[in-house]
């Protein structure tokens, strides 16, 4: 059992493609040692170096390993290349610590020549899990040809050659000791981006506090990752025939209302707040184009928890390493029990090397046909980078089973980082409480209480009773107690066919829902009557409305004064009028003013109307909502004065009473029973006349009296006419400004209104009939 | 050799910087306030629980915490080195909710006071099985007790912390276990072998590391199997780390010890009872790691207090920031509305029409009402629009976001209304002027008063298009007296102007001024530092 067999067993189809990257990895420093391992059995006296080391080291571990597996190694005769491999590498033991130790000093040495601080050196322990998990190319080629660790690490550097830019970089910054702080920094917050939930509480300094310095980076790159969700190449997709997960009506409609969403928001919301939600768009149309056949299943959990050796007890056979030293898998393994889902594993980004078959007998009934496993990295390791990968798949598998072990089954890291923010997803997680045999008695069932109840205090629902829900199960994948019924619940899941669905649908909802306060609110929202009166209101005060009333019903009045007046009583203010020019009588304008319109009334106007109608929005549409009203405010005092001016005054000449005549004559007439009561009186006194001191007094005094009678009668006469020409006034500048006011600002208000309603109808679509309800977003 | 020699001085200066930190404050919600906070908090509790105890008594007994994950075998430890069931220790995780204290019956007087610890409240359960959480009295939060236990197996001046776990999902545990670990003269760092590699004891490591305290780690529940290669890959890891020279004790994974509680023989933590047995028996030994901690712990402050420093400045920066975007708003608008006024806007619209129809067809009085409505509306404008543009340069600030901000009381309502009895308050006065005005002129049967003051108020506000009302007024009052008059009321309309936009703009002001923070903290902490440094 040398490298080279290994390499043999290892080197089938995808082989070129993986050692061309490896070529291109290495050229830089090891070209040379590239060429004799692709030509064979030339290892280096380093290969054998590392083989002397380690073998006596990893015996008794790996010794206790192989009688725990049940079946440790039955290796079928018509077995792919790929088990095969596998099982005789698996009989290879890790690598060993010595080495690691060394080639980790030597990059130490490196580290510690940068002198600005200590965070280098402060991440040393994580490069050295690094290291000892994944060996980088630049430490000699040799290391990596007689350990199947090291051959999986090769896969994952081939992988990420092959991956777009974000996640290479990922793997880079590994390489520079610069970028070290950066890269630890990455552990945690990377996801709490995505689940703000769960931020706060782990900010808790000592412990937690290194994880989140300089998250921004982190964040960002995050949000590329999720952002591009990855296709492998369909280069192992075959002919084999397809049929796509139906995605049922109510699942298809939402998505095809989300992505309307995306659509119609675009303009509004910026583009990082909807990459969520384009991701799981993206996802659903590439879930769909692939097999409906299969279920994608990835074994997650905690290092140690048992995650591989679930995975081989399962499959029957020891296709993923497991071992003591921690962190164990690096790179994710998985494991088809039928064909077609080549595809599917692309997506995930595993290469054809890392792809199994179950053992024959393990697959005997069929129970698990359509099931794909996939072995994940740890999540909780001080690996970043296995947290990266395991992060990465989850977010494409189609089902999970959660492994927890007694020892970690309450890690905090576990619950808030993981189980928590995937409460929704309880329907696609199994979570398995693995290595009971290591609890005495009734202890194992002690412990499954309290883990579901701290899933419960997750949020997660328990599929109890039939309830749809996470699968809670303990077993020992050692002992192989408990498996059965695992087995059961999978064979059972897978058979439903349902998995993508779910998941989609549970992304869906998880988007939906934390795009919620951008289009739900409690409020009732939209411009009511009265804040458009109250706006119209205002306009009218802006250019006068009410003082140009008065002003025009108090002149009219005047002139109908001056004209049904008595002659004297006129003859009298002219003769005042022209002795004391100076008094009060100032020279009437008629000329039209600039800026007649009040601007700070319009401005405040429009900011209340605006900010009435934006009440209750989520914030970007309530900012849109504004800056229409703003941006239809520009030019409005312009408008409001130039049509101040067009429309201030009733056109022609002020309407005048059809009694105005009539009451002029009697005026008249008044004065001239003056006038001949006068003449007449005269003449008695002078003699012409008889004396009759009765009739022309009488007449005179009629006369008199008459004449402020009629001028007062017709004052009161007066006031109505008067009254409604000032109305007529005031009217026709108010409507002029309200229909300016509508066409400028209303109406643009109005539209966004509607605009975001539209948003938010499609928003319930999205969140589903049976959700909508629920979520208060108002029904449609 | 280090030894631990304290002057008195030390003692002042340590407890004057401990004063300024207690003092600092980080009441902004910038990004790196929480951890500020957090850091604060925890330099506070070290002084408190460790550095300022331990350097005013070097004779009290050490003080070993053991801390680590959750489920890593820490109380069942803690009970194997005591020899007695003292911890609690179960298969439920997490098990220690209480932390445990545990030392000899003659060194109880240490604990049983304020001396250490001083925010945790001492439970002292006398002698029976392990206490329960039933002894606590109603109301208190199990999380902030000491259970304290005695016994006799322990040897005096050593006493062993069984703290909660660093990871638990409680967050109050976790915080607690910092503080818990803060205040420990060893650290007991336990791990396992299935967790050694787990990220989150590493950070602690770390910590550990930078403090330079006196630290041992413990690999616990290490199956036999396997016990060397585990015990030798953290090795690896720890020399990694530069950790490489910390004590390793290995502790096998038995059946009596885990998942029961029982204890472990005396045999499999033998080495690390003797060790930690050493370290408070031999003078020297336990001088050395005594003021290893304590020297690593004052050395730190080093960095740990410009840290502090500048998150205070940070702070204040960011409160100049908001301040200085509520002054560059409000100025603009004052700019403005003085502009403006200038300009005549006040006359348009109402008082336009109000002026044109004046003499005929309006009287002063109702000319009068639509100049200061118009006035009363214009500061009303601005102060909003201030606002306004103060709410969207916070928009953009991260500080803006602290809850006291986001509440300020600045309903319109309240500003129109103080803002209109403030115009009708200068109306008033600016009719005082003109009564007065009227009353200095001997002749002049015809002026009424408040023809007089409309006029003046049309020539102050009217700009331009109201030089009519200037010459009006000359010709009432004479140039002389129309001249003083609006010199008068202009003086007097500036200082309300001023006095209206002043006070809009501290009521803004107020709330960021309510948290107080100082360019003062930065200086303060870094003062205290330094005179921490020379007394040393």
């Amino acid at each position: 059992m040398s490298a080279v067999t290994d390499q043999d067993h290892m080197n089938h189809i995808d082989r070129m493609d993986h050692m061309d990257h490896m070529d291109h990895m290495d050229r830089i420093e090891h070209g040379d040692h590239n060429g004799q391992e692709d030509s064979g059995p030339v290892g280096s006296a380093d290969s054998v170096d590392h083989e002397g080391h380690s073998r006596p080291a990893d015996r008794p571990g790996h010794s206790g390993e192989e009688d725990r597996v049940p079946e440790p190694e039955a290796p079928e005769a018509s077995e792919s290349h790929d088990s095969s491999a596998s099982v005789e590498s698996s009989a290879e033991p890790w690598e060993s610590g010595e080495s690691g130790e060394s080639r980790g000093d030597g990059e130490a040495s490196t580290t510690d020549a940068t002198p600005e601080n200590h965070a280098p050196s402060e991440c040393d322990p994580e490069g050295d899990v690094q290291r000892d998990a994944r060996v980088k190319a630049g430490d000699g080629g040799s290391g990596r040809m007689d350990h199947v660790i090291r051959e999986d690490h090769a896969d994952r550097t081939d992988h990420a050659d092959r991956m777009d830019p974000g996640d290479r970089g990922g793997d880079e910054d590994q390489g520079g000791p610069a970028d070290r702080g950066g890269h630890e920094d990455r552990t945690g917050r990377t996801d709490w981006a995505d689940h703000p939930e769960a931020g706060p509480a782990w900010d808790d300094g000592l412990i937690a506090r290194r994880v989140a310095e300089g998250a921004a980076g982190a964040e960002q790159a995050a949000a590329v990752n999720l952002a591009e969700p990855r296709l492998g190449e369909p280069r192992l997709g075959g002919p084999q025939p397809v049929t796509p997960p139906a995605y049922d009506g109510p699942l298809r409609s939402r998505l095809d209302a989300l992505r309307e969403l995306v659509g119609l928001s675009r303009a509004r919301l910026d583009s990082r707040t909807l990459a969520e939600a384009g991701r799981v768009l993206d996802e659903a149309t590439a879930r769909r184009r692939l097999s409906g056949q299969h279920t994608v299943v990835a074994i997650a959990g905690a290092t140690g928890s048992g995650k591989s050796q679930l995975f081989n007890a399962l499959a029957g056979v020891t296709l993923s390493e497991t071992g003591v030293r921690r962190p164990t898998t690096a790179a994710p393994i998985a494991c088809s029990w039928s064909d077609g889902a080549a595809p599917l594993i692309d997506r995930l980004g595993i290469p054809p090397r890392l792809r199994r078959r179950p053992a024959q007998h393990a697959d005997a009934d069929g129970l698990l046909r359509g099931l794909v496993l996939v072995d994940l990295p740890d999540l909780d390791s001080a690996a970043v980078q296995h947290r990266e990968q395991a992060e990465r798949v989850l977010a494409l598998v189609d089902a999970v089973v959660w492994v927890v072990d007694p020892e970690k089954y309450a890690d905090a890291v576990l619950h808030e980082r993981y189980l928590r923010p995937m409460a929704g997803h309880a329907e696609i997680m199994f979570v398995v409480l693995n290595q009971i045999d290591r609890l005495p008695g009734e202890a194992a069932e002690q412990v499954l209480d309290d883990l579901r109840r701290l899933l419960d205090e997750d949020g997660i629902a328990l599929g109890e009773y039939g309830e749809p829900g996470a699968n809670v199960l303990a077993l020992s994948a050692l002992t192989g107690d408990g498996l059965a019924e695992l087995r059961e619940a999978l064979g059972q899941f897978v058979a439903e066919r349902g998995a993508p669905i779910r998941r989609i649908s549970a992304d869906l909802d998880a988007a939906a829902w934390r795009l919620r306060p951008l289009y739900a609110t409690g409020r009732r929202t939209g411009l009511s009557e009265a804040a458009r009166d109250e706006f119209s209101a205002r306009l009218a005060d802006a250019v006068g409305a009410t003082a140009a009333g008065e002003a025009a019903e108090r002149a009219w009045l005047r002139n109908a004064n001056r004209a049904c007046g008595t002659p004297w009583l006129r003859l009298w203010r002219w003769y005042q009028d022209r002795c004391e020019p100076s008094t009060g009588r100032l020279p009437v304008r008629t000329q039209a003013d600039e800026e007649a319109t009040a601007r700070q009334r319009v401005e405040q106007a429009v900011r209340t109307v605006a900010d009435r109608a934006a009440t209750g929005l989520p914030a970007p549409w309530a900012q849109a909502v504004r800056e229409a009203a703003v941006r239809g405010a520009q030019g409005l005092p312009e408008a409001l004065d130039e049509l101040a001016a067009r429309t201030g005054l009733p056109p022609g000449r002020p309407p005048r009473p059809g009694w105005w005549p009539a009451a002029v004559l009697v005026q008249a007439s008044m004065t001239i029973l003056q006038i001949i009561g006068g003449l007449w009186l005269a003449g008695q006194i002078v003699g012409v006349m008889a004396p009759n001191l009765g009739v022309p007094v009488l007449l005179m005094v009629s006369g008199i009296v008459g004449g402020p009678l009629v001028e007062w009668s017709c004052r009161m006469a007066a006031r109505g006419p008067a009254r409604r020409y000032g109305m007529e006034a005031e009217r026709r500048l108010r409507e002029a400004a309200a229909g300016c006011g509508r066409a400028r600002v209303l109406d643009p208000v109005a539209a966004e209104l509607l605009r975001y309603r539209e948003v938010r109808e499609q928003y319930v679509r999205v969140i589903g009939a049976g959700a909508g309800a629920g979520a208060g977003v108002g029904g449609r | 050799m280090v030894t631990l020699d304290v002057r008195p001085q030390l003692l002042d200066a340590l407890s004057a910087l401990r004063d300024r930190v207690a003092a600092a404050r980080f009441p902004l919600p910038l990004a790196g306030a929480p951890r500020a906070r957090a850091n604060r908090d925890e330099l506070l509790a070290q002084l408190d629980d460790y550095l300022v105890p331990r350097l005013r008594q070097p004779e009290a007994p050490l003080l070993a915490v053991v801390g680590g994950s959750t489920g890593v075998g820490k109380s069942t430890l803690v009970n194997s080195l005591v020899g007695r069931r003292v911890s609690e220790a179960g298969v439920l995780r997490p098990t220690t909710r209480t932390p445990v204290l545990v030392c000899h019956p003659e060194d109880h007087h240490w604990f049983s006071g304020m001396r250490v610890l001083p925010d945790l409240t001492r439970v002292w359960v006398p002698q029976q099985d392990a206490g329960n959480e039933d002894l606590l009295l109603p109301g208190e939060n199990p999380a902030r007790v000491l259970r304290i236990e005695t016994t006799e197996t322990l040897p005096r001046g050593l006493a062993l912390l069984d703290a909660p776990d660093v990871d638990s999902l409680v967050a109050d545990n976790r915080v607690l276990a910092a503080e818990l670990i803060c205040a420990a003269d060893i650290w007991v760092m336990v791990t396992t072998a299935a967790r050694y590699a787990d990220a989150v004891p590493w950070h602690l490591l770390r910590t550990a590391k930078e403090y330079q305290v006196t630290l041992i780690t413990v690999l616990d529940r290490v199956p036999h199997q396997v016990v060397s290669e585990v015990s030798r890959q953290y090795g690896a890891l720890l020399t990694k780390a530069g950790l490489g020279d910390v004590p390793r004790f290995t502790v096998p994974e038995l059946p009596e010890s885990a998942w029961g509680g029982g204890l472990l023989p005396a045999t499999a933590v033998a080495p690390l009872r003797t060790w930690l047995v050493h370290q408070a028996q031999d003078p020297v030994a336990r001088q050395h790691a005594l003021a290893r901690t304590a020297y690593g712990v004052l050395d730190s402050l080093k960095s740990r207090m410009p840290e502090l420093a500048s998150a205070a400045a940070a702070q204040y920066a960011a409160a100049l920031r908001l301040t200085a975007a509520v002054d560059t708003a409000y100025d603009s608008e004052h700019a403005r509305v003085r502009g403006r006024l200038q300009s005549g806007a006040v006359l348009a619209g109402d008082a336009l029409k109000r002026w044109r129809a004046f003499p005929l067809d309006c009287t002063a009085g109702e000319l009068l009402d639509a100049l200061v409505e118009s006035l009363a509306d214009l500061l009303l404008c601005a102060v909003t629009a201030a606002d306004e543009r103060v709410d969207d340069a916070w928009r953009r600030e991260p500080a803006a976001d602290a809850p006291e901000l986001a509440h300020h009381d600045t309903e319109p309502e309240s500003a129109e209304h103080r803002i209109g009895l403030a115009v009708r308050r200068w109306r008033r006065e600016l009719e005082e002027y003109a009564e007065e005005e009227v009353r200095a002129l001997e002749r002049s049967p015809a002026s009424d008063p408040e023809m007089i003051a409309a006029l003046v108020a049309t020539a102050l506000l009217g700009g331009r298009r109201a030089r009519s009302a200037g010459e009006g007024l000359a010709e009432r009052i004479g140039a002389h007296g129309a001249l003083r008059l609006r010199d008068r009321g202009g003086r007097l309309l500036a200082e309300y102007l001023d006095r209206v936009i002043h006070t809009e703009r501290e009521r803004r002001l107020a709330p960021l001024d309510a948290l107080d923070v100082h360019p003062e903290t930065q200086a303060e902490l870094i003062a205290a530092l330094s005179v921490l440094q020379k007394e040393r």
